[in-house]
């Protein structure tokens, strides 16, 4: 019995640190919940600064989580975003060991 | 950093999304007010099929109205309001794009309606009251059910329970389909135009303060 707790609270160890950030993970959730969204809309919605969330989203992209794409709407710069794939996959497996382990 | 939203994110990540996702969609009240408007619309041709005489051009001018007005209404309305918010709304707030209902959903609404189906036919076979109070409470009562369960927030619910209710009330009052149905999508319409109006009011002040 103390051995399956000890493992379960083991697997707390290998949890992803680039998800595991509370800004990074907020800005996942979101755009789990959502086919995608722009800079303003995540910005609104987590109410990190433009900064903060500027990195956090290179950081997520940076590690195959979240796919940017950039355009124009007019003379106004438009930053899509969305989950990939593999963040999907990366957050259903968070949620996991978080709930097993908690 | 909104410590409400990262609290429910590490809680149940599952449900915090489920409610973001609702909570994007009815931000601006927007899918009310074309609601609101359907069903008025849909009232208004319900009342006028109902003062005209068979064959008449009132008559004949609602059946025409259901397909060329409400038809449409209801085929571009995702269109109608992807396009007010991406015309009027990015600016101020930003741009979000919903998932596709998902097909158990849609499986579940549809068996949800055909179980309420059936036994209003075995109902009304039996001869308590006439088909058409069956209908009535029938339709109250599966809209007012997918109202709440699409919506899930508050105003929803409390949308979905005022319809069921009003659609039992009218349906054992014995009223025809016709004035029945004009009454529910009346109130219903009504109802759901002034909520969403409200509701866009509010997330217009709200984002010009921000």
């Amino acid at each position: 019995m103390s051995e399956t707790i000890s493992a379960k609270i083991q697997q707390l160890a290998q949890i992803d640190r680039v998800i595991h950030e509370p800004a990074r993970l907020m800005i996942v959730a979101l755009l789990a919940a959502v086919a995608e969204a722009d800079f303003q809309y995540l910005h609104l919605a987590t109410g990190l600064t433009k900064g903060n969330l500027s990195v956090h989203l290179s950081k997520l992209e940076g590690a195959g989580y979240v796919e940017i794409e950039k355009s124009f709407r007019g003379k106004y710069p438009l930053t899509i975003c969305r989950l990939t794939k593999v963040g999907k996959e990366v957050l259903d497996r968070y949620r996991k060991t978080i709930k097993c382990a908690l | 950093m909104k410590a409400s939203l990262f609290q429910d994110v590490q809680r149940d990540p599952d449900a915090a999304a489920e409610r973001l996702l609702h909570r994007a969609h009815n931000r601006d009240g927007l899918p009310e007010i074309v609601i609101g408007v359907i069903l008025l619309t849909l009232a208004g041709l319900e009342s006028m099929a109902m003062v005209s005489p068979p064959g008449s051009f009132g008559a004949r001018a609602s059946s025409w109205g259901l397909v060329m007005i409400v038809a449409p209404l209801c085929g571009g309305s995702t269109w109608l309001i992807k396009w007010a918010r991406r015309r009027f709304l990015i600016e101020k707030a930003g741009y979000v794009e919903l998932k596709p209902v998902s097909r158990n959903r849609l499986i579940l609404a549809f068996g949800i309606a055909v179980v309420v189906a059936v036994a209003a036919a075995w109902a009304g076979s039996r001869g308590a009251l006439p088909p058409s109070s069956w209908v009535l409470a029938g339709t109250g009562l599966i809209g007012g059910a997918f109202t709440a369960f699409a919506g899930r927030l508050p105003r929803y619910v409390a949308g979905g329970v005022i319809m069921a209710l009003l659609g039992m009330i009218l349906g054992f009052c014995r009223l025809s389909l016709e004035m029945g149905f004009t009454i529910m999508y009346g109130s219903i319409g009504m109802l759901s135009l002034v909520s969403g109006c409200v509701v866009l009011l509010h997330f217009m002040r709200t984002r010009e303060d921000q």
